[in-house]
């Protein structure tokens, strides 16, 4: 494409041209003049225009420039270049109509790139190149790095990472992507969520496993052979109300009844063999006399106190004498009476603890509710709407509202802005709440667990209230019997004392009466049942109370012990209720957890997401990061410095320092390519342009590097398109740039266009670029227009005239 | 035998195909007497060079009015005669610079001074040389470093960062924020934060059916 020229130009109803205009553009150098505002940069931009489908300047000043480019006096209008490649012709085409462009044909994407970056100088960019020495810094938004970012296309990039670098830091994520807060609010609800129910689980299995402790220590005990477990807890249960022991305790009631009988029957026996020695013993006629009467006073006393207290313990029976009866009894009755106490104060303390746990949890309910009922009621968005309101407060300048245009003094008498801050302030605060609000109904939540758990064990522990009323009537009973018991005291005392007498009397006559056959026929019936319970036989001398007081406690010993038994198996059942009911509650968390944890899963994911996102979006900015540095350190190299410093010494000869850029060598972050200025013969001066060079001088410097980036790459297209470059430089500048500009054109083949809008400017460079020799070639085009007819565009072609003046020299 | 200085600009400029003119030489009929005159060849062939030797010139070359006199009235006689010519006058040796101002209003004003020479009239060294280059470049003719084709660049930076990027980036994400660097990097905040937002909220409908 290095061959390639512009031949000609054809615009119609282009931005500030009106009707139809034809230039040609077939020359080595274009010279093109127009006064302000006669349409030069139009006719320029048109040519952008057709060759690569945009104009960059105007794009990069409003977006919607597609649609003003039209004139506006008409309905359609087109821009078409025809170049030269050789012989062929090539022609680009735009069409213009005032919804925009619609490129026909342009030139490929790399060559479009070339033309805009290196080929076409527009004004905006030359006054890009002017600010650049104004400021010193070498900071991201310096001159020099805007002109230098636009000029390759590196803005697109500086706005990719400076737009990308939110992503660094998760802070400015959440500032900026709305719903980011409110998926790690969500996770973080779920994950507070997921541990409350994992610790309600852990004190639930806590409590099985306590519970199923206790069962394998009272299995253990009761010596049944099942190994605890939950999923054994059916044959637990079987084994604990397996009724060896009930049986067992029937039988022994039936032997107590037995040797009950057996003992009237041997007493009776005893007291005929008394009643057959009374004569012989008169001596101690008194004592049982006096304890005859004693028990003709007390005998049904006692007897129905007796009956009373053995009804009372049915499983038990005391002993025959009164007193020993007596204080077997008052200890019976003492324990029980204590047990009822405990017991009927327990189970009182439980109903009370009922009541007021079941209103605990019912207030809790309530508040829970309550904040239910709140956040429904708070917008969930209220975040995110609070910051696009803030995000809104920057526009409100009056009390025009922004987003429906009415006027809010009709609405309100509060000022807009006003209104404004007070809603965002709200809704901020209502955010906050929301946060504050999700925590206090968790708190509550795991209070309402605890307490349903506490009822539900006094629901199991607690007795009815027919069962507290037995109780109580027991206890009744109870109490009175020992105040009847009191009572009798003395009584027995003394009945005690006289039985003893008659005691030692009815041994004496025992003894005599040793041989009684009824008595040696009871003897021995006592034997034999002692060994059928598994005692030993009544032994020689034993006397038949001791016989049968040993039995007797021995009975009761077993007694006490299948209690004993029966009472740890009623535990045992106890404790598989507990074991159950925890277990149901357990998997009742479980199954929270199963849907918790799976909702967890959605956010997590979702974030996950998000985050990969953004993972993806710093691996974008770094790479801008090493592309852009790879551009600055290809296009910022010696080459383009030497050819620089040759054409600023061409344009600036009386000038010692001349700009170069340095590039940072030991930088790893965004390489910003630095200006300095160097001593033309050798050596660093150390300042920037700005501080070293004269103002005129710093616009050669900007103008020279346009064109050294052009000369400093392949001539991918052979043009160079100024508009307007010169019109603030001096005279002294004016001459050798307008001698560079014919060794560009003559010496290295550029098609040269420019456009001035200085008249004597234009016919002084109209003399500077006349042809020299043969083939050598000059166009100008003189545009105007008026401001009712269409815009006329003049051009004049001069060609090589052979120069006489000097040979008639001498 | 002129000066040094200027034997030395003549032979640079000799050098570069510019033709000696023989002085003095006659232009609409008047004589114009220079230390030395030069022309141009092929797309310098409208170049007259004039050569003033400041410090032990002839012809008034050491007083600055006379000069511009003498330049004033060669101007005008080109003008008149409809000449192209385009005048560029070397002061070879100390000047003024109110001089230079001048001057410079009616042709192109080198001024070279200062430049080591030993005494055939060459410079001295690499460094003279090419300081008396540095004064009268706009002269010379433009060498251009050859460029260096492996490393210019290829294509649109846009199009190179893409290629530099791994395979596996999300291509909604890429075309987003590329899409919209060209609206600066507020855009490109909001691009991105676009496409994450779109992808929580994928994860949330999820949820929702």
């Amino acid at each position: 494409m290095n061959g390639l020229l512009l031949k000609s130009l054809d615009i119609s109803n282009f931005r500030s041209i009106r009707g139809q205009i034809h230039a040609p553009l077939d020359a080595k150098v274009v010279l093109v003049h127009g006064e302000n505002g006669a349409g030069k940069t139009s006719l320029l931009s048109a040519i952008e225009l057709a060759l690569t489908g945009r104009v960059q300047s105007l794009e990069r000043a409003d977006h919607g420039y597609e649609k003003q480019l039209l004139h506006r006096s008409a309905l359609e209008g087109s821009v078409s270049v025809q170049t030269l490649l050789g012989p062929a012709e090539l022609g680009f085409k735009a069409l213009v109509s005032s919804s925009g462009v619609q490129s026909v044909s342009a030139l490929d994407a790399p060559m479009a790139s070339f033309f805009r970056e290196r080929a076409f100088l527009p004004q905006s960019l030359l006054g890009q190149l002017l600010q650049i020495y104004q400021e010193a810094g070498s900071d991201a938004n310096s001159p020099l790095a805007q002109f230098v970012g636009k000029l390759l296309g590196l803005d697109q990039l500086d706005a990719l990472e400076a737009g990308l670098k939110p992503l660094a830091d998760v802070r400015n994520v959440r500032k900026n992507v709305d719903g980011w807060q409110a998926a790690e609010n969500e996770k973080s609800r779920f994950d507070r969520l997921l541990s409350d129910q994992h610790k309600i689980k852990d004190g639930i299995q806590a409590q099985i496993r306590t519970a199923l402790a206790e069962l394998t220590t009272t299995c253990a005990s009761l010596g049944l052979a099942v190994e605890v477990s939950e999923e054994e807890l059916g044959a637990i249960e079987a084994g604990l109300q397996g009724n060896t022991d009930r049986q067992a305790l029937e039988e022994l009631s039936d032997r107590q009844r037995k040797l009950a009988s057996l003992r009237r029957e041997i007493e009776f026996a005893q007291s005929t063999a008394e009643t057959e020695a009374n004569a012989a013993p008169v001596a101690t006629e008194d004592t049982g006399d006096a304890y005859a009467a004693w028990q003709a006073e007390y005998a049904n006393r006692i007897a129905s106190f007796r009956a009373r207290v053995e009804g009372l313990f049915p499983e038990a029976s005391l002993e025959s004498a009164p007193e020993q009866a007596a204080q077997t009894a008052l200890r019976w009755l003492l324990a029980e009476q204590k047990q009822l106490s405990e017991r009927a104060r327990q189970a009182r303390a439980d109903i009370q603890r009922h009541k007021v746990a079941r209103d605990e949890r019912d207030v809790a309910h309530r508040q829970r509710d309550t904040i239910d009922e709140e956040v429904d009621r708070l917008p969930s968005t209220a975040g995110s709407l609070g910051a696009i309101l803030a995000e809104i407060s920057s526009f409100v300048t009056d009390e025009t509202c922004p987003v429906c245009d009415r006027d809010f003094t009709e609405v309100s008498k509060v000022p807009l802005s006003e209104h404004l801050r007070h809603q965002v302030r709200n809704l901020s605060a209502s955010a906050e709440r929301l946060l504050m609000l999700g925590r206090t109904r968790s708190e509550l939540q795991v209070m309402i667990e605890r307490l349903d758990r506490e009822i539900e064990t006094i629901d199991a522990r607690k007795p009815g209230e027919q069962a507290l009323a037995d109780i109580d009537r027991r206890r009744a009973i109870v109490e009175t019997l020992i105040a009847e018991l009191d009572e009798l005291a003395e009584a027995l005392a003394q009945g005690s004392q006289l039985r003893a007498a008659d005691v030692a009397k009815r041994r004496a006559v025992s003894e005599a009466q040793s041989r009684h056959v009824a008595l040696t026929a009871a003897r021995e019936t006592l034997s034999e049942y002692a060994v059928s319970i598994g005692g030993s036989p009544v032994a020689e001398g034993e006397t038949f109370g001791a016989a049968v007081t040993r039995l007797d406690a021995q009975l009761v010993e077993q007694a006490n012990r299948l209690d004993a038994r029966l009472a740890m198996r009623r535990r045992g059942s106890d404790f598989i209720a507990t074991v159950r009911s925890a277990v149901a509650r357990r998997n009742e968390t479980d199954a929270q957890i199963a849907t918790d944890f799976a909702s967890w899963q959605r956010a997590d994911a979702s974030l996950e997401r998000a985050k990969a996102l953004r993972d993806q979006g710093n691996v974008i900015r770094n790479a801008v990061d090493t592309v852009r540095s790879a551009i600055i350190r290809r296009e910022f190299n010696e080459r383009l410095n030497r050819v620089w410093r040759d054409l600023f010494v061409r344009l600036a000869p009386a000038e010692p320092f001349v700009p170069a850029f340095r590039i940072p060598v030991e930088s790893t972050q965004r390489i910003q390519p630095k200006l300095i200025t160097e001593h033309r013969d050798g050596g660093e001066a150390g300042g920037t342009p700005g501080a070293m060079l004269s103002a005129g001088n710093l616009n050669t410097a900007a103008l020279t590097l346009f064109i050294a980036l052009h000369l400093s790459v392949p001539k991918e297209l052979p043009w160079l398109i100024l508009d307007d470059p010169v019109q603030s430089m001096d005279e002294v500048h004016i001459a050798h740039f307008a001698a560079l500009l014919r060794t560009l054109s003559k010496e290295h083949g550029r098609q040269i266009m420019i456009a001035v809008h200085d008249r004597q400017l234009f016919e002084y460079l109209k003399l500077e670029l006349s042809p020299a020799f043969a083939g050598d070639s000059l166009l100008t085009l003189e545009l105007s227009r008026g401001p009712r007819r269409d815009s006329v565009c003049i051009p004049r072609r001069y060609s090589f005239k052979e120069e006489t003046a000097l040979s008639v020299a001498a | 035998m002129s000066a040094r200085l200027v034997q030395a600009i003549r032979a640079r400029l000799q050098a570069a195909d510019y033709v000696d003119l023989a002085t003095p030489f006659k232009l609409a009929g008047v004589d114009f007497a220079f230390t030395g005159a030069m022309r141009g060849r092929d797309g310098r062939a409208l170049d007259l060079v004039l050569l003033v030797d400041t410090t032990t010139g002839e012809f008034g070359d050491r007083d600055g009015e006379r000069v511009r006199q003498r330049v004033e009235a060669l101007s005008r006689a080109l003008d008149v005669t409809g000449s192209r010519y385009v005048v560029t006058v070397i002061l070879a040796g100390a000047i003024l610079a109110e001089g230079i101002e001048a001057l410079s209003e009616t042709c192109r004003v080198l001024q070279v001074e200062g430049i080591t020479l030993d005494p055939g009239g060459t410079p001295l060294d690499e460094a003279a040389r090419e300081q008396l280059n540095d004064r009268i470049r706009v002269l010379l003719p433009l060498t251009l470093p050859i460029a260096d084709i492996e490393n210019s660049g290829s294509g649109p930076a846009i199009d190179q960062l893409v290629r530099s990027l791994p395979k596996y980036l999300n291509k909604e994400l890429l075309d987003a924020v590329i899409a919209a660097s060209i609206d600066g990097e507020q855009a490109v905040t909001e691009a991105v934060a676009g496409v994450i937002d779109q992808a929580l909220q994928s994860g949330t409908a999820e949820e929702q059916s």
